[in-house]
């Protein structure tokens, strides 16, 4: 290259110096100097040509002139700063949304799981009649049965389970998340331990920690390999810790209460045999023999589950339905519908984006049409010209690539910090090799999209016309009617987008209008789950749960303490005097929920009373109250007040064996509340005076506070402590925030549209104001004219406004209707409104026709000031 | 002039020894009593071209009256290279003469 240059550098002297050679030949032959130099350079002819063929003979013509136009573009670019900040941040903003959402769908849905042959690994479960509905889950004797018979289709067969429990060492007590696994579990997941060892085969009692927990609790001290914890009173062996970089790619846990959370620990499940029906719940994975198929595998089990339902004297199984999916289908299968609908609003953001660079290179090339015209009459080909607009929106688009990237990255962190849980495997999405070359794809297609514009415009551009108009340079009719068209899509596809974040917004603000308790932000949760021998039978566990409520009412700031257990017994109501149901309708019929709770929880939630009264903490005979929905199953079209329902409960002190079913008198109906998951319908709820409760293994404290709960809660987790401090209690938050947890998914998507639509809104904005601005500026004269006239300002500002209006309604009107016809691919997110809910329409259109009007403002002020005198003098 | 022969012609001239851009054109035009004018706007593209392909080089040098002036030489490859396209040349320059005057 430098030997090039060199040959290059100095042919101008060369040239020069040629010249001065054959002049000084001539002056020899006798001509004056004046015409020795015109002879010698009319005998030389085009100097600039011979430069350039010379140069053509080291650098291909192409590559030179690419490199000029480069040049050339990057300076006209600098030369217009405000331009080219304004088509980057754009770009960088609609490059940006893309790659993050990009990102996460390659991280949830294309990246295969962290495991060997991924693609052989498949989830078993049961669902259906007798079981939640949402849930999925197998008994574990289904597992052993399986995990037995099965071995045609299935060359490893994993169960686990996960709980949260109170993992006790000599130096504290601290709730952790727990899966217990089977020892196939290990091979499925191709694991090997980072230190210490995994659980042998067959051994009991042995606890292996992830490397996260390992890190925050035992401050990474590889001392704690070999030493043991206490959990549920077992002596448990911590064996090893797992390398960071191991993933848990698997479903969520059986039990629906039991939300998505990283697993902390794994316990080492042995499978020993446990008589049917004991519904002992685990989540069951396999991994498929090769060659062997979904259906081969489903055919297998049902064989198996027909050969045991035989011998069985309570056939469940033919109430349960076999489900075998790829577990990726299973792990992430829910958030793909979200997922595609985030994907295709985002593309949609990228277009607005597009169409509005499309119309600033329209208006810049407006404005350099003289240029064009002078570079074409000195004999630029159309496509030389054309080629400087690639070039020149390539720049821009890589300029914008980048500017994508961080816009990216700093939207990822910020979205995985929001919502880890959100979305399983969310956590892994990263700006990725895959991710880049997505954002460059996507800068190159919208540089080839909005490129096209000018090029488009510079077809029907006509050189003689343009240098003949002077230097108003104005613009053709047909150049400000595309642009106008422009901005007219630009909108509708606006619409679409807040049509759908619109529906989004009423699905959560009816979940909200509907979740239970008044102002849950004033009320605090927090769970207990008793462990250790200390806890052996519901006696002391009430002993405990009395001493704890009496002291954090005690505290100040505590308005009301109550304490009511997690909803996870479910039992089958029997209304006295109706007939008792039959084992298999009992099997079939929604179960009710049994709650075991206080008298402080009517005062502490808020509850709304409808018949009767509450519960009281002890009541002379079995007493029960109930939700709207449990009497209306119950009792429909009757006063449940004083009847009778027979329930698995203890009666008062002192605690003899339960008998059978209590008969607990109703007394009272209570409204429909959610306070745990809010897009759930609500369950069938029976409330009972803990004293009575049948178990008492897992309760959390409801607390209704004055002022800030959480400065009170370390003193109400003090109080606590003090009790017994081997006693954890942990997930302390308002309810505010369980429930916000709950429905994280439904905030993830609702977030992200959001901000598809609001970024919009805000390029809808900037496109309306950059054509009517401009069309103001280019009709300056004519205004000036009309004012010159007699045409009032007020006539003025109506004429710009209308003619901005005029775009705004096109677009909105076109954009609803083409929202009427999408959003029913959003059916499956909204919750309790109609994809073409009238309302969320009506005002997406006066939000986008206010802002329309907004974005008039400012030009149509402009055009009313404008000074007839300086317009008319300008030309 | 046809395609190819002002390379040959150019070698040609510097065969002696170097020479700058003018003088080259001066000496093919001497040398064919004017018979054959380089066109002064293909020389340099010429004398580049054969930079490129090794059969020439080129020298700063200070001309008699005192300027910084390129001198372009042979290289031993374009040496070569002369008697190759001068032996295809009377090749083509007999045949040409041959058909124009058959014996």
């Amino acid at each position: 290259m430098t030997w090039r240059r060199r040959s290059l550098d100095d042919l101008d002297a060369d040239i020069r110096d040629h010249l001065e050679r054959e002049t000084q030949d001539n002056i020899d032959r006798g001509m004056t100097p004046h015409e020795a130099r015109d002879a010698a350079r009319r005998a030389f002819g085009n100097i600039a040509m011979t430069t350039e063929d010379t140069r053509a003979v080291w650098i291909p013509v192409w590559l030179d002139q690419l490199l000029q136009d480069a040049r050339y573009g990057l300076r006209t670019l600098r030369r217009a700063p405000a331009f080219s900040i304004v088509v980057i941040l754009t770009l960088g903003l609609g490059i940006g949304l893309n790659t993050a959402v990009f990102s996460v769908f390659n991280a949830v849905l294309l990246r295969p799981l962290a495991y060997p042959s991924p693609e052989r690994l498949v989830s078993v479960s049961n669902y259906g009649a007798g079981l939640v509905s949402g849930m999925e889950a197998v008994g574990l004797t289904d597992f052993q049965s399986w995990r037995e018979q099965a071995t045609a289709a299935f060359d490893k067969l994993a169960a686990y389970q996960s709980s949260e429990q109170a993992v006790v060492t000599p130096d504290s007590a601290e709730q952790a998340r727990l899966a217990w696994v089977s020892d196939d579990f290990w091979d499925i997941a191709a694991a090997g331990p980072a230190l210490g060892r995994l659980p042998r085969p067959g051994e009991r009692d042995v606890l292996v920690l992830s490397h996260a927990y390992f890190e925050r609790r035992f401050q990474g001290d590889p001392r704690i390999v070999g030493s043991s914890a206490v959990v549920q009173g077992r002596q448990l062996l911590i064996a090893g810790v797992l390398p960071a970089a191991f993933r848990f790619q698997f479903p969520e846990p059986v039990q629906p209460q039991l939300g998505p959370a990283p697993i902390d620990g794994y316990r080492s499940m042995t499978l020993t045999r446990v008589p049917r029906p004991a519904a002992n719940l685990v989540n069951v994975v396999g991994r498929l023999r090769p060659g062997a198929t979904l259906e081969g595998a489903r055919a297998e089990l049902d064989t198996v589950r027909t050969r045991i339902a035989k011998a069985d004297p309570f056939p469940i199984a033919d109430e349960l339905k076999l489900r075998v999916v790829a577990l990726q289908d299973r792990l992430v299968g829910q958030a793909k519908p979200a997922l595609r609908v985030l994907l295709a609003a985002v593309i949609f953001v990228l277009l607005i984006a597009s169409v509005n660079i499309a119309n600033l290179l329209l208006a810049r090339a407006s404005a350099r049409q003289r240029e064009i015209a002078i570079r074409v009459s000195m004999g630029a080909g159309r496509g030389r010209l054309l080629r400087q607009y690639v070039v020149e929106s390539t720049i821009l688009a890589l300029a914008g690539g980048a500017a994508g990237v961080l816009v990216a990255r700093a939207g990822l962190i910020s979205l995985v910090g929001l919502f880890p849980l959100a979305v399983p495997r969310l956590t892994e999405a990263a700006i990725d090799s895959r991710a880049l070359a997505f954002a460059m794809s996507a800068s190159i297609g919208t540089a080839a999209l909005f490129g096209l514009a000018p090029a488009l415009a510079l077809r029907r551009s006509n050189v003689h016309d343009l240098l003949k108009d002077g230097s108003r340079g104005s613009t053709g009719p047909g150049r400000l009617r595309l642009r106008r068209a422009l901005v007219a899509i630009e909108l509708a596809l606006a619409a679409v987008l807040l049509c759908s974040a619109g529906l989004m917004i009423r699905s959560i603000w009816l979940l909200r209008a509907h979740a239970g308790g008044q102002s849950p932000q004033q009320i605090l949760v927090m769970q207990v789950r008793f462990s250790g021998s200390r806890y052996p039978a519901q006696p002391a566990r009430r002993a405990y749960a009395d001493e704890a409520l009496r002291r954090i009412a005690a505290l100040p700031g505590v308005r009301a303490a109550s304490l009511t257990t997690d909803r996870d017994f479910f039992t089958h109501a029997v209304v006295e005097g109706a007939p008792p149901l039959t084992e298999g309708e009992m099997m079939r019929a929604a179960p009710e929920m049994l709650i075991a709770t206080s008298a402080a929880f009517a005062p502490a939630m808020g509850l709304r009373l409808i018949a009767g009264r509450w519960i009281t903490d002890r009541e002379a005979t079995p007493a029960v109250a109930i939700n709207e929905t449990a009497a209306r199953r119950q009792f429909p079209g009757q006063n449940p007040l004083g009847r009778r329902i027979g329930l698995p409960l203890f009666p008062q002190p002192p605690f003899p064996q339960p008998a059978e079913r209590s008969l607990a008198t109703v007394v009272g109906v209570v409204a429909d509340v959610k306070y745990s998951k809010l897009d759930a319908t609500p369950d069938a709820e029976l409330y009972v005076p803990y004293a009575t409760a049948p178990l008492l293994v897992a309760f959390s404290f409801v607390v209704r506070v004055d002022g800030d709960p959480l400065t009170l809660a370390p003193a109400i987790r003090k109080a606590v402590a003090e009790i017994d401090k081997t006693q954890p209690i942990f997930g302390v938050m308002t309810l505010e925030q369980a429930l916000a947890d709950s429905i994280a998914p439904r905030r993830f998507n609702l977030i992200l549209l959001g901000t598809f639509a609001a970024s919009a809104l805000l390029l809808a904005l900037i496109g309306i104001y950059g054509v009517i601005a401009y069309a103001v500026a280019q009709r300056t004269h004519e205004i000036g004219v009309r004012m010159a006239l007699g045409a009032q300002r007020r006539q003025v500002v109506r004429m710009v406004v209308r003619q901005g209006m005029a775009i705004a309604v096109t677009g909105i009107a076109l954009g609803i209707a083409a929202a009427l016809a999408v959003t029913r691919v959003l059916a499956s997110l909204l919750y309790e409104v109609t994809p073409t809910d009238p309302a969320t329409f009506a005002g997406v259109a006066i939000i986008l026709a206010a802002t329309a009007l907004a974005a008039c403002g400012g030009p149509a002020m402009k055009a009313a000031l404008v000074d007839p005198i300086v317009a008319l003098r300008c030309e | 002039m046809l395609q190819g022969t002002l390379d040959l012609l150019i070698l040609q001239t510097l065969l002696p020894g170097p020479a700058h851009g003018h003088d080259i054109m001066k000496a093919i035009g001497q040398s064919s009593d004017q018979v054959l004018q380089v066109e002064q706007g293909s020389l340099y593209p010429a004398l580049h071209r054969l930079i490129k392909r090794g059969w020439i080089e080129f020298d700063h040098g200070t001309s008699e009256n005192n300027r910084r002036a390129k001198y372009y030489r042979l290289t031993p490859k374009g040496r070569k290279q002369l008697a190759v396209e001068t032996t295809k040349w009377e090749t083509l320059a007999r045949a040409i003469a041959r058909v124009l005057r058959p014996v």
